[in-house]
């Protein structure tokens, strides 16, 4: 396994790219584990987001956290990448290992682990100014990509993994923005896959679809999953059904009740969490 | 047990008129078993009419819980306890007609032997009537009440009844080489008790469902387990 604090930029995404991205040995192939999460708590300012959450989330497969409106699950989900430091007075406390290794480590570069742990957002956020090409390649272009060759297959590559390819190929040059909602998205999935991570945090990315394209991602997801450690965050209790191998219910902050999705959704252990998910919460 | 209220006043009412119409249907199918059996033993074609002529309501109430159930699947995708009770409902639905079916059939073979002179041996059937309606009412109150516990029992109790049916289809068959003249009669009352056995099977899905329903548990197909840990 890659070691996160060893790694640049050059070594992990140039280097790689251009050496040809042969696979992992089979010994260096990731654990049944991608994160292991001890204990976490995180304040905003005075204010307990995260109540001592201990979680661990398997390998290559879909991981839905459920619950209500300020639950914490996004900011969970953010810590995941350490992307909920960029709100301030922001405090956090406990344990987030990536494969084995202190996300939270001081001499972990929160950049990296957002290289590695890419994010897919509620609403689809192409750069405005960048064609639909430039918005696939802008990370591996900020990370010092300039082979263009490379680039271009990186292009292709990443638009086929999204299921976007076939759509656009003719108008890559055109703005990301003159795509539909839906495939926007799509284009937002391609961009985190582009420069290789190796989760995908998805942060309710349907919730602003219509149901064709939400199918499409739906489809994607189970897709990806064979490639990639995916944690998504909905507020659709169907589509958590459909899409997840694993459910996480939060309340309040506090993990209640975490388990396979055929179990949480046809047997839950925890009243609270079947009062959720039946609709008769509060 | 009483689930708190939905936060769509409109699902909890279709999950109860669900409810309402499945306590309704076994309602019927009772009555007509009852009926039937009466109409067997008191040689009244009446009663064994009034079980045909029912079967026709049972078999409406069948595809209105079908028809209901798929709405609230449809409409509302219900999960967890929820979802269950609506997959129960609908095969207990069709649990229920089908044990209306047997107490049809019953009706029919009375109405047949009611038709010459009286046999003894109808004191045959009555202690397998006696056990099936058990296990049936049983069942029913395993659903109802979500009793777990209930719900094993019956389904331990099927083997008895198997039990019964064959000692009963034995000594009919001795009969039958006794008293070739009441070949028929012996006949109707053998194909009853075979109707009265498949009451017991159908109990024990309905059983199996009530426990399904209540704590998710698949208890099919491990009868002998199930009549070893309740005997």
């Amino acid at each position: 396994m890659e070691n996160l604090v060893m790694e640049t930029p050059e070594q992990t995404v140039l280097e790689r790219l251009e050496k040809g991205a042969a696979p992992p040995p089979e010994a260096e192939l990731p654990p049944a584990r991608t994160f292991e999460v001890k204990n976490m708590s995180i304040w905003y300012g005075e204010k307990r987001a995260i109540d001592k959450v201990t979680l661990d989330i398997a390998s290559k497969a879909v991981t839905a956290i459920i619950g209500p409106s300020g639950c914490g699950k996004s900011t969970f989900l953010r810590a995941l990448n350490r992307m909920h430091e960029l709100t301030p007075r922001t405090r956090m406390e406990g344990t987030v290992l990536l494969n084995g290794k202190d996300l939270y480590a001081s001499t972990i570069d929160p950049a990296i682990v957002r290289r590695r742990v890419g994010m897919v957002f509620q609403k689809s956020n192409p750069f405005p100014t960048m064609t639909v090409g430039e918005n696939v390649v802008i990370g591996l272009r900020l990370n010092g990509v300039r082979n263009q060759k490379l680039l271009n297959e990186r292009l292709e590559k990443s638009l086929r993994m999204a299921a976007l390819w076939d759509e656009v190929k003719d108008d890559l040059h055109k703005p990301g923005t003159s795509l539909s909602g839906g495939q926007q998205q799509r284009l937002c999935i391609a961009r985190a896959l582009a420069v290789e991570p190796e989760v995908i945090l998805m942060d309710e990315p349907c919730s602003a679809l219509d149901p064709i394209a939400t199918a499409k991602i739906e489809e994607l997801i189970y897709e990806l999953k064979s490639k990639y450690t995916i944690v998504t965050v909905t507020h659709n209790m169907q589509q958590a059904g459909r899409i997840s191998d694993y459910t996480a219910f939060f309340y309040l902050g506090r993990l209640i009740e975490f388990g396979p999705t055929t179990k949480i959704f046809t047997n839950p252990s925890e009243k609270q969490t079947e009062d959720y998910i039946t609709g008769r919460f509060g | 047990m009483i689930a708190p209220k939905h936060i769509l006043g409109t699902f909890d009412e279709s999950l109860a008129a669900l409810r309402n119409n499945v306590l309704m249907m076994a309602g019927l199918t009772e009555r007509s078993l009852e009926r039937a059996i009466k109409g067997l033993f008191d040689r009244n074609d009446e009663l064994c009419a009034a079980t045909i002529a029912d079967d026709e309501e049972i078999d409406q109430l069948e595809k209105q819980i079908d028809k209901d159930g798929v709405d609230i699947l449809l409409r509302f995708q219900p999960v967890a306890s929820d979802l269950r009770r609506v997959v129960s409902a609908m095969k207990l639905s069709s649990n229920l007609e089908r044990i209306a079916d047997q107490a049809t059939t019953i009706a029919r073979r009375g109405r047949k032997l009611n038709r010459h002179p009286p046999l003894a041996e109808v004191e045959l059937i009555k202690p397998m009537y006696e056990h099936a309606m058990s296990m049936f009412k049983d069942s029913m109150d395993a659903f109802v009440r979500e009793d777990v516990k209930l719900g094993c029992e019956v389904v331990g109790r099927d083997e008895k009844l198997d039990d019964l049916n064959q000692d009963a289809s034995h000594k009919l068959v001795e009969r039958m080489a006794e008293d070739p003249d009441q070949l028929r009669g012996y006949l109707n009352l053998i194909f009853v008790g075979r109707c009265l056995e498949r009451v017991g099977d159908h109990a024990t899905n309905i059983a199996e469902d009530a426990v399904y329903a209540a704590n998710a548990e698949d208890i099919r197909h491990q009868s002998q387990t199930i009549a070893a840990t309740t005997s």
